[in-house]
């Protein structure tokens, strides 16, 4: 086994409610720092409202209630002084469905800089093409940056809203199916894109396939009812999961 | 359909003869047409009524001419005054209404928890369905005498009395539609923007704002048009003067507007004399005018429509490049500031001018340095202000009309005729005139409109024809209601022959909200959704029968929604009835439809205007026909609610 990397993200018997629907059930978990983590299991599981604890995207659900901890950095970031909008600097997400706004390519990437008060066009430009090379979408985008990214295919879309997650210079990246709504060509450039990315970053990206889960991630949770079943390194959970569910899932039983 | 799986039909009920499908759906299309029909005919027939006077006096000194004074040997009908007049008005009320609508829009779909939300929308649509002589009335009786005391001027009928009424009855239009299209701006915008660490008023200003900015600017160019149409409310507090202010800064000058002087003048010219035509040139101008201003908001809408639906790459508009230029994107923002400073300047001399621009100067410093944090508390701060004014003003009006009203109202004076001009005895007369021109509309109205909208939805979705027809609904929809009225006068009354009556108020009502019926049935057979029909249409049931059973049960609700709204909008109007169907005094009800009719708002702009010492029968007219109205837009929020549908009051 290899030595144990430092936690970046834990929570702590993770409850939350919808309304009255309970959609996470005492979760805790232990993410690595820059490994690539994944969660799996059935539709309705709650991995995508686990992500979103993570950067507090739930406070926009306007009936949700939480009880535990969610810890970053061990902070805990449900604490009602922790600066929200920092969290979200730190701990970035890319969507299901890519989201540019409908502004340029550019000054999407820039977006994020800009809102965090980087003036300086000299500094904007190289963050731009920073974020775009290590988007792997530089080549395609560099002779239309002035465009706007509505034009852009749905897998160059995906990495726009990755680069655009880059430009904040994130610790986390935080991704919610991002390969859903795209081709398989499209799909395994994201792939290895995520392959890239952790070397600089912790990804922990929520997913519906499982040999993506396989392909891309070093740990993998996974998620039944609201529960987080088993947790562990990937090869492990895949080849010799400890929980009968696990395998159930794992082996195409039920889901 | 749901007893197709217990009973099968014999096959012959199912398929009906193709005739009579052929039949139907040409009379849906005759509905429609007539909607364009009549758009042409109404344009047609003022200009052909303006067109002598373009003949006998020109059209350069007719439109260029700065005297207007048409009873004057010779007579002088340039209109120039008046259209200054009604294009300072206009922006005046504009500068009231758009940093109030704005924030109001944003604090509705950004801002407000759900409680609050649902409190201060019926609040907004309320100010919406009160009538326009009822503005009129209150801003002659408070408005117009707060500005006289405060700036300590001759009289307070003004152009900045005229343009402060104005900004708040053009605030719901702009509300509601800003609103609309900042809560289309998806919600993954948002979430990406808040991801990124933006804070809740960054992702305001920077991704939502900007997103939503063509249908915010159509949303300002309606309310545009709805000030520039707008008769009897401005007609009573700005001073009617046909002068061009000088210097033009100064707001507390009388003006006269285009719409003003047909509400005043039609009803005493000489019929066939070179004033009347000049009265229907103006009308057109009035048209034209308002025809550009709408025509121009719904080429903005329909390209939204297009880019949202990922059809077309739409370019920007110009308020949209000014706004995402960085170098110019203060611009506007000076501008408004440098007006307000002028304004001040030659209402309170050069002291004042500098003050204001020392406070511009040190705000301009001040606020882009702020932190993030402090701009978002300023920024909802500024909000919260503006959605406070709003919600003050609604409790100024109805609070002013309510405390002084409630005493005159009684069952006397609720069921006897008036005595002495209106200063004693009740509105009986008036309340069963408005009734009997409120149905007689709708019964109208309502056939056409719900046949023309079945036509566009189900037959023809997209083509020339259709946007044509929508094109003509539009127009339709912008027209003035003075113009209305003028054409009522014109065509009912004294061509048809009708006289007087309550069928040429009625026909002219009926025309004025037909837009109304044709747009909420639109929306709402939309909102049926493709599914079901297609689900009929498999079982081999024809067009028709899948209209009648399947599409217009779920629609209903929408569109009895829309048909009360027009009945609270026909209710409340003045302009329509002014020349076509109403008379001041009547001693007995109306025994046929040819017969003239005593009518509520007519009532409550006579007593206003021209009957001094009617205060308390004043108030309780203005009481009573805001309660009727209210309580009609009640219904239909109960209707909307009750069925969920989506439809904007």
């Amino acid at each position: 086994m290899a030595t144990i990397p430092e936690q970046i993200i834990e929570t702590r018997g993770l409850n939350l409610w919808y309304g009255p629907c309970q959609a996470l059930i005492d979760v805790s978990i232990s993410v690595p720092a820059r490994r690539v983590t994944a969660l799996i299991g059935p539709s309705g599981c709650g991995k995508s409202t686990l992500l979103r604890c993570f950067n507090r995207m739930n406070d926009l659900v306007s009936d949700c209630r939480i009880e535990g901890t969610v810890s970053y950095h061990g902070t805990d970031v449900n604490d009602s002084a922790y600066d929200v909008v920092e969290l979200r600097k730190r701990v970035g997400m890319v969507f299901q469905k890519p989201n540019p706004f409908p502004k340029t390519i550019y000054d999407n990437v820039a977006y994020g800089p800009r809102v965090h008060g980087e003036k300086d066009r000299a500094k904007l430009d190289e963050i731009v093409e920073r974020s775009l090379r290590r988007a792997a979408l530089w080549d395609e985008a560099k002779d239309r940056l002035g465009d706007s990214a509505l034009g852009l295919s749905g897998g160059q879309q995906q990495r726009l809203c990755i680069a655009r997650t880059l430009a904040v210079e994130p610790d986390v990246i935080l991704m919610d199916e991002p390969c859903s709504a795209l081709d398989p060509i499209a799909t395994a450039k994201i792939e290895n894109l995520i392959d890239d990315l952790k070397e600089h970053y912790t990804v922990i990206i929520v997913t519906h396939n499982m040999q993506q889960a396989s392909r891309v991630s070093d740990y993998t949770g996974f998620m039944y009812l609201g529960e987080l079943v088993e947790f562990g390194e990937t090869l492990q959970v895949f080849e010799a999961p400890k929980e009968a569910l696990t395998e159930r899932y794992i082996t195409g039983r039920f889901g | 359909m749901n007893q197709a799986s217990s009973v099968t039909p014999p096959p012959t009920r199912m398929s009906s003869s193709p005739l009579k499908e052929t039949a139907i759906s040409i009379i849906w299309l005759l509905c429609a047409l007539f909607a364009v029909v009549t758009v042409f005919f109404i344009l047609l027939y003022l200009v052909w009524d303006g067109l002598p006077l373009f003949n006998e006096y020109g059209l350069w000194p007719f439109l260029a001419g700065v005297t207007w004074s048409p009873t004057f040997d010779p007579p002088a009908f340039g209109i120039l005054p008046l259209i200054v007049g009604t294009l300072l008005v206009t922006a005046g009320s504009m500068v009231v209404a758009v940093p109030l609508s704005i924030a109001t829009a944003i604090y509705l779909s950004e801002v407000a928890p759900y409680r609050v939300k649902v409190l201060v929308k019926p609040a907004v649509e309320l100010l919406a369905g009160i009538p326009s002589v009822v503005y009129g009335f209150f801003g002659l009786i408070v408005l117009v005498e707060w500005l006289r005391v405060t700036f300590d001027a001759p009289s307070g009928e003004s152009m900045l009395a005229g343009s402060i009424l104005l900004g708040i009855m053009a605030l719901p239009t702009i509300i509601s539609v800003s609103e609309d299209a900042i809560n289309s701006v998806p919600r993954e915008f948002r979430e990406g923007s808040l991801a990124l660490g933006a804070t809740r008023w960054q992702t305001i200003r920077q991704v939502v704002v900007p997103a939503a900015l063509s249908g915010i600017t159509a949303a300002i160019i309606l309310g545009m048009g709805r000030a520039i149409g707008e008769t009897m409310a401005v007609l009573m507090v700005t001073g009617n003067a046909a002068i061009i202010p000088s210097p033009i800064t100064n707001v507390l000058s009388p003006v006269r507007t285009l719409t003003g002087t047909l509400g005043i003048e039609m009803g005493e010219v000489a019929i066939g004399s070179l004033h009347y035509h000049a009265l229907f040139a103006l009308a057109t101008v009035l048209l034209v005018i308002t025809l550009i201003v709408n025509l121009g908001a719904s080429m903005i809408l329909k390209r939204l429509n297009a880019r949202a639906t990922g059809r077309a790459h739409a370019g920007r508009t110009v308020l949209e490049s000014i706004f995402r230029h960085p170098a110019t994107s203060a611009a506007p923002i000076a501008l408004v500031a440098l007006l307000v400073v002028a304004v001040i300047g030659s209402m309170g001399g050069p002291y004042y001018a500098g003050a204001a621009l020392l406070v511009v100067a040190v705000l301009a410093l001040v606020v882009p340095r702020l932190s993030r944090a402090r701009s978002q508390q300023l920024a909802f701060l500024l909000i919260y202000a503006a959605v406070g004014a709003v919600l003050l003003i609604l409790a100024i009006i109805l609070f002013d009309i309510i405390s002084k009203g409630l005493p005159a109202l009684s069952w006397e004076f609720l069921t006897s005729s008036p005595r002495d001009l209106g200063r004693e005895g009740g509105i009986f007369p008036a309340i069963v005139g408005t009734l009997c021109l409120v149905a007689g509309s709708i019964a109208f109205a309502l056939p056409f409109g719900v046949g023309a909208a079945i036509y566009l939805v189900e037959y023809q979705r997209d083509n020339r024809l259709t946007r044509t027809i929508r094109t003509g609904v539009d127009l339709l929809n912008g027209t003035p209601s003075i113009v209305f009225g003028l054409f009522g006068f014109a065509f009912l009354v004294l061509f048809l022959g009708f006289g007087v009556s309550m069928l040429a108020g009625q026909i002219t009502l009926g025309l004025m909200v037909l837009p109304t019926i044709i747009r909420t049935t639109e929306e709402a057979l939309k909102n049926v959704p493709q599914s079901l029909r297609e689900g009929s249409l498999a079982l081999g049931a024809t067009r028709w029968q899948t209209i009648g059973r399947v599409v217009l049960p779920p629609a209903a609700p929408g569109i009895i929604t829309g048909m009360i709204l027009s009945i609270g909008r026909a209710a409340g109007e003045t302009a329509p009835i002014l020349f076509t169907a109403v008379v001041f005094s009547q001693r007995y009800l109306p025994s046929s439809v040819f017969d003239p009719v005593m009518a509520l708002p007519y009532h409550l702009f006579i007593l206003t205007t021209n009957v001094p010492g009617s205060e308390t029968n004043k108030y309780g007219t203005a009481l009573v026909l805001i309660m009727l109205v209210v309580a009609i837009y009640a219904v239909a929020i109960v209707v909307r609610n009750r069925y969920h549908t989506t439809m904007r009051l």
